[in-house]
């Protein structure tokens, strides 16, 4: 038979099994893992909770959002360990004195030798320092340059890049008919009006498909003024697409209060 | 049939059991998503409605019950562990796929495999296949409390979200699994449910791996890069 028949000794260690399979080997170490992206392991490993009093210390110096850390937990112990999601592709990157921010749901391990915080943007997160972290995407990530524009949904992070920006295909969205379809879809909406728009020196990681894992609600950070996102204001309105401009179709309804 | 166009057919004409027993279909993947059977007037049980293509002269018969008699149709009823198959016989080759999910082959040597019948794509059909009670571990993984198990001297092809990874489980090395990764174990492994949860769990500060399936033995094991919505997926 063709098939590999894994035991410890064969498992390579922080490396591939496969394209959709993540080996981490602990000695003693922990690793910050994702809740539920452990498909089994070797050995002995303990898997405790963000607000395990014990790992105070750890959390403190490498885990800095406290709207995800119910999402995660530390994997402390020796042995071998699978990881892997949704048979999505699985890859893991090595950071060097560097930053890169990833969409929380693609996160799935990493290094406390990096900090993880939360990203201005919501929804992403931020490592930064010096180790190893795992992502999945769906297909093969594709590493891009800026200036460049990208589809939501195709984002998987960027790095030691700013931030990107919203950008709207204006000449398509305004106007009378441009509101019209903007609001129905009618009149062939392509459904690419609206992108991620990244400048600056850097790179942005891509995956090849638009699939994305459903967003779990995790809060919003502290009403603060100034924070974005905080909650203060900005709730969404509801409308799908593009939030409205002025002079739109769609406007008359928030002008006549309904 | 005409019996030039066997000869043709690679392996399966080829195959030494031939002649003095009784002919066995030949497995082989085409690529890592279909299953291609060589036949020679003898059968195979698949998951009903996987067949894709076929070319040569084949017969399709569901099979009530799994072909497990009246007993096996009345247990999998009850046991809600239930497998539509049919058996297909016949003389050529006959590929199966569904959902496009990855298929790893299993040859058994007279052991027996457990295996969930969602992820049953087929077997020879001279392997016997049966239900067997699976106790906490079903129940960890929704997927009720039974599981199917397939014996005797033959292959069988089992279906996974992702390319199944298979670990050895040995004496030194036991091995614990994600319920919601799990797909299907052989050999001689006891498997012993772990539960994590404690009181934490109730405050929504758990491992995140609150149930966890160890085996321990002699064996191996399958496991899907992927989880399945288990009731306890997110405790």
């Amino acid at each position: 038979m063709s098939t590999v028949h894994h035991d410890p000794a064969t498992l390579p260690a922080d490396d591939n099994v496969n394209a959709y399979t993540f080996c981490v080997e602990l000695k003693g170490s922990q690793w910050f893992l994702q809740k539920g992206k452990m498909i089994a392991y070797y050995g002995t490993i303990d898997f405790n909770g963000i607000g395990h009093g014990r790992l105070d210390r750890l959390v403190r110096t490498s885990f800095h959002s406290p709207l995800h850390a119910s999402d995660w937990v530390v994997a402390e112990g020796s042995g071998k360990m699978l990881l892997a999601d949704r048979a999505f592709d699985v890859n893991s990157y090595d950071l060097e004195e560097g930053n890169l921010t990833i969409r929380s749901g693609n996160l799935l391990a990493f290094q406390p030798s990096l900090a993880l915080k939360q990203s201005i943007v919501p929804g992403f997160l931020t490592l930064i320092g010096t180790g190893k972290f795992v992502a999945a995407s769906n297909g093969p990530v594709v590493f891009v340059e800026p200036p460049i524009r990208v589809d939501p949904q195709a984002l998987v992070g960027w790095a030691d890049c700013p931030s990107p920006c919203h950008h709207y295909d204006h000449g398509y969205m305004t106007g009378l008919l441009g509101g019209l379809r903007a609001m129905t879809g009618l009149g062939g909406a392509s459904g690419e009006e609206h992108q991620f728009e990244f400048v600056g020196a850097g790179t942005v990681l891509l995956q090849s498909s638009e699939a994305l894992m459903a967003e779990q609600a995790v809060g919003t950070p502290p009403q603060q003024a100034g924070v974005p996102g905080g909650g203060a204001s900005g709730a969404p309105t509801g409308r799908s697409g593009a939030p409205g401009l002025p002079g739109q179709l769609g406007d008359l309804q928030r002008r006549f209060g309904l | 049939m005409d019996s030039g166009s066997v000869s043709t057919r690679g392996p399966c004409s080829v195959h030494p059991w031939r002649g003095y027993f009784r002919s066995v279909a030949m497995f082989r993947l085409q690529g890592s998503k279909v299953l291609a059977v060589d036949m020679t007037q003898d059968a195979v049980k698949a998951k009903n409605g996987s067949m894709v293509a076929y070319d040569g002269e084949m017969a399709f018969k569901k099979l009530s019950g799994g072909g497990e008699g009246l007993r096996g149709m009345v247990t999998r009823r009850i046991t809600g562990e239930q497998m539509t198959v049919m058996e297909v016989r016949g003389q050529g080759t006959c590929w199966f796929a569904d959902r496009a999910s990855e298929i790893t082959l299993v040859g058994l040597q007279g052991d027996k495999l457990y295996v969930e019948s969602s992820n049953f794509l087929a077997a020879d059909a001279g392997l016997r296949t049966g239900t067997s009670f699976t106790g906490t571990r079903g129940a960890s993984q929704g997927n009720g409390l039974f599981t199917t198990t397939i014996e005797g001297h033959g292959q069988a092809a089992i279906m996974s979200d992702g390319p199944a990874v298979v670990l050895r489980v040995s004496a030194q090395y036991p091995l614990t699994v994600d319920p919601g990764a799990y797909v299907a174990h052989q050999g001689n492994l006891r498997q012993s449910f772990q539960s994590g949860v404690t009181f934490r769990t109730l405050f929504g500060e758990g491992g995140g791996e609150a149930f966890q399936i160890r085996f321990e033995g002699d064996g191996l094991v399958y496991v899907q890069p992927s989880e399945r919505n288990t009731i306890a997926g997110d405790v």
